[in-house]
């Protein structure tokens, strides 16, 4: 499909030239738009002068309250849309009106996954390929959907819901491979990313992030990591087999790839447990990205943002490849958003930081060393149980920028678009002992807001000169994606509620709706069977922000929470939900 | 008031972390003997509790039935030790006031609350993620744990949450 894909543009592109209007693509086949993961898209009928036009044209309850992260998906004048557990899957028929159902493709998600799930039973979206409908199931399943017919193509496990796996990242599909990796950085499993046969859905190959070079598939003519030498990193920065294999490190992230250097990146999360003490040395490639190659796996390279991470600070925000300044030469470089409140510039064919600029306030690092890779740390806000509570560490574990809210890259504008969080914590962590099947955390790490009187903000980035252009800032924290557009629009939505779109240029809001319930999902855009340009959203509060705003649910009497010190008021705005929204002029 | 509460817990989870080990250790070698004691009757338990995730990968004892045992202060501070060390704080929060799995210091609950119906939570697991204790913590580890949740404080300021200003 990929290539009649490619086919189709540059017929597209020949009679372009005689149509005088190249058609761009209008559809948004995978989570991140492109495999560059840019969430930009070259559409411009919706800009900077009509956008305050914007109105809501459709929207469908998907009649589950849960945490809607992730995106729906347009290919072939249908939507898919997948929900939070129990991961039913929605077609829409976008040529007719009313949008109304072609199928729904119902699995049977084990229910024992809602305990397993750190923090929600969120989903983060379906990936389309070769005529198939890609997506993870809550309990450890990938599957293939056909998807035009709604049947199940193929069904596999790949996570032990046994041993604390679950998935909720959105699966990533290139040349024939499906890729995918578990969450449970907080129930000690052994993470591993694999690579299945999209035809069939047979595995083809496992790569644990932890472990020996033979299972973490470090090989020596092909492994180079810029700045660690040596053989087993990955076993040897531990302090024994136990502790990697119960260690973290999970995939709950988002992939890119770069067809040029044939390589995909991804990123892992925390290392358990929470204190520290119980893993010495650097837990790698926990709080790590990893390049590999799509076919067999094999790592090419690996730079660790956190080493011997104290705080919580997964590395699963999105990796966005995109050509960046550096010292007046231009690097194809990978940029992401950092938990741990940096802004890090990496060179994607080495691994070789480039730069590394706080955007939020830090405190447990002064810097980042250029030359060794390492972070410069505040040696008081060091964690653990010898150490009692820690107090004023920033940002708070759930980020700078959380990794579920995917940040976009407008290449007109060469800026970045984030939601970020302002919160710092305090760390009490104490002796935890590894039980299968039970969270593995030992950490007590309540939150208060940071300087500046706001929860949150949604910003456009230099990542040239480090440095925010513009600001919106927002009472509660940023738990949405972002997405910019040709026409020099962003978007984005709130935990209390709101769907916004700002000019990307200077960040004054064009529009503004109120969608229902909290936004923790990303927007996407695309071009409908009429020709005119949508913009899509989920509305539906959840993850790690719905289980800690205290009451924002209804619908249980035998579950009913007081909000606490930091989230005060969020339940004034909004409860539980599950509603696709549909915009346009 | 809740940060309150989480903070306490956590200081008195480290103050008393080194006699968890012992008490779990006991507990375990309850469990074998009630399982043993049990086999005799022979009674399958009314719960299919083989469906759930098994904490620490150990299935409750089957082929009989168990039950909850009587309750002291004792118990309750026993059982808060455990809460800790049994990692139930990580899906239920400090204090069990909710995270993954639903608050336990509400006073309401799903399955029912009387100590029969938590002891049965504990033991056995419950469909939407709660997994099966009944194997880690033997008959008296999971009563230790319905001493503790019973012995929490019922909140008065949460059924109706107000943002009127009282005067
Ligand atoms: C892996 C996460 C997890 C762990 C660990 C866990 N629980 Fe639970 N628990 C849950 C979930 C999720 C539910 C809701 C289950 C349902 O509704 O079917 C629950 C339900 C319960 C209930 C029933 C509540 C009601 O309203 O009826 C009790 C009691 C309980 N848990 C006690 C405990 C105790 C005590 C421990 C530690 C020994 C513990 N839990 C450990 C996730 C967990």
């Amino acid at each position: 499909m990929i290539a009649v894909r490619n086919a189709l543009l540059l017929i597209g592109l020949m009679s372009g030239a005689f149509a005088g209007a190249a058609e761009v693509d209008g559809d948004w086949s995978m989570p991140a738009k492109d495999y560059a993961a840019t969430r930009y898209s070259a559409l411009t009928q919706i800009n900077a002068h009509n956008a305050k036009g914007l109105h809501p044209v459709w929207s469908f309850s998907t009649g589950v309250l849960g945490g809607h992260e992730g995106q729906p998906l347009v290919v072939n004048n249908t939507m898919y849309v997948v929900t939070p557990w129990p991961n039913t899957l929605y077609a829409f028929d976008l040529s007719q009106e009313g949008y109304p159902l072609k199928w729904k493709y119902r699995p049977d998600v084990n229910s024992n996954a809602l305990g397993m799930a750190c923090c929600d039973a969120v989903n983060r979206g379906a990936f389309y390929a070769d005529g198939k409908i890609i997506y993870n199931l809550l309990d450890g399943h990938t599957v293939a959907i056909d998807a035009a017919s709604g049947k199940e193509l193929w069904k596999t496990q790949v996570a032990d819901l046994r041993s604390g796996e679950t998935i909720t990242m959105a699966p990533f599909v290139v040349k024939g491979v499906v890729i995918v990796g578990p969450a449970g950085g907080e129930l000690g499993i052994h993470s591993w990313l694999k690579g299945l046969d999209l035809q069939s859905g047979r595995v083809l190959w496992t790569a644990r992030n932890a472990g020996p070079d033979s299972e973490v598939l470090a090989r020596p003519e092909s492994f180079h990591s810029f700045y660690d030498k040596g053989d087993d990193l990955a076993a040897h920065s531990w302090p024994n087999e136990a502790a990697w294999k119960t260690g973290g490190g999970p995939v709950w992230g988002w992939i890119s790839y770069d067809p040029q250097l044939d390589l995909i990146y991804y990123g892992t999360g925390n290392p358990g447990p929470y204190n520290p003490e119980q893993r010495q040395g650097d837990n790698k490639w926990s709080c790590s990205v990893l390049a590999r190659r799509p076919e067999d796996g094999a790592l090419i390279w690996a730079y660790q943002f956190t080493p011997h991470d104290n705080w919580d600070y997964d590395a699963n925000a999105v990796l966005i490849l995109a050509d960046v300044m550096v010292g007046g030469h231009e690097r194809k470089a990978l940029v992401t958003f950092d938990k741990n409140g940096f802004q890090y510039t990496l060179d994607r064919a080495t691994g070789e930081l480039l730069a590394a600029h706080p955007y939020v306030m830090v405190t447990w690092a002064k810097g980042v060393d250029l030359k060794t890779g390492r972070p410069i740390l505040d040696p008081a806000k060091q964690t653990g149980a010898s150490k009692g509570q820690v107090k004023d560490i920033c940002p708070s574990l759930e980020g700078g920028v959380s990794p579920a809210s995917p940040a976009a890259y407008s290449p007109r504008t060469k800026l970045f678009y984030t939601s970020t969080n302002n919160f710092c914590m305090d760390w009490t962590a104490r002796e935890v002992r590894y039980l299968q099947g039970t969270p593995y955390m030992g950490a007590d790490t309540p939150y208060h807001a940071g300087p500046g009187g706001n929860l949150g903000s949604f910003i456009a980035w230099d990542a040239v000169n480090g440095r925010k252009v513009w600001e919106v800032k927002e009472p509660y924290p940023g738990w949405s994606g972002a997405l910019v557009t040709g026409g020099d629009v962003a978007f984005y939505g709130t935990l209390d509620g709101w769907f916004k779109a700002v000019d990307a240029k200077t960040g004054v809001v064009l529009s503004k709706f109120k969608v229902g319930s909290g936004v923790v999902g990303s927007p996407i855009t695309f071009r409908g069977p009429d020709g005119k340009q949508y913009v899509a959203i989920y509305a539906g509060i959840g993850g790690d922000m719905a289980l800690l705003a205290g009451d924002v649910r209804s619908d249980d009497p035998a579950d009913v929470r007081a909000p606490p010190d930091y989230l005060k008021t969020l339940w004034r705005h909004t409860s539980q939900g599950g509603i696709v929204w549909i915009f346009g002029l | 008031m809740v940060m309150l509460r989480c903070k306490s817990v956590a200081l008195i989870g480290v103050l008393i972390a080194t006699q968890l080990t012992a008490a779990c250790v006991r507990h375990q070698n309850a469990a074998t003997s009630a399982s043993e004691n049990a086999s005799a009757n022979a009674v399958p338990p009314a719960v299919r509790y083989e469906d759930r995730i098994w904490a620490g990968g150990v299935p409750p004892p089957s082929g009989g039935l168990y039950s909850v045992q009587a309750n002291s202060a004792q118990n309750a501070q026993d059982g808060e030790a455990l809460f800790n060390s049994m990692n139930c704080d990580g899906c239920h929060g400090s204090g069990a006031s909710g995270s993954v799995g639903p608050n336990l210091a509400d006073g309401r609950w799903r399955y029912g609350g009387r100590d029969e119906e938590i002891f049965n939570s504990i033991f056995y697991g419950r469909p939407k993620g709660m997994p099966a204790f009944g194997g880690l913590l033997g008959q008296g580890g999971a009563s230790l744990l319905v001493g503790y949740l019973k012995s929490l404080p019922k909140p008065d300021t949460v059924p109706t949450e107000s943002s009127i200003e009282s005067p």
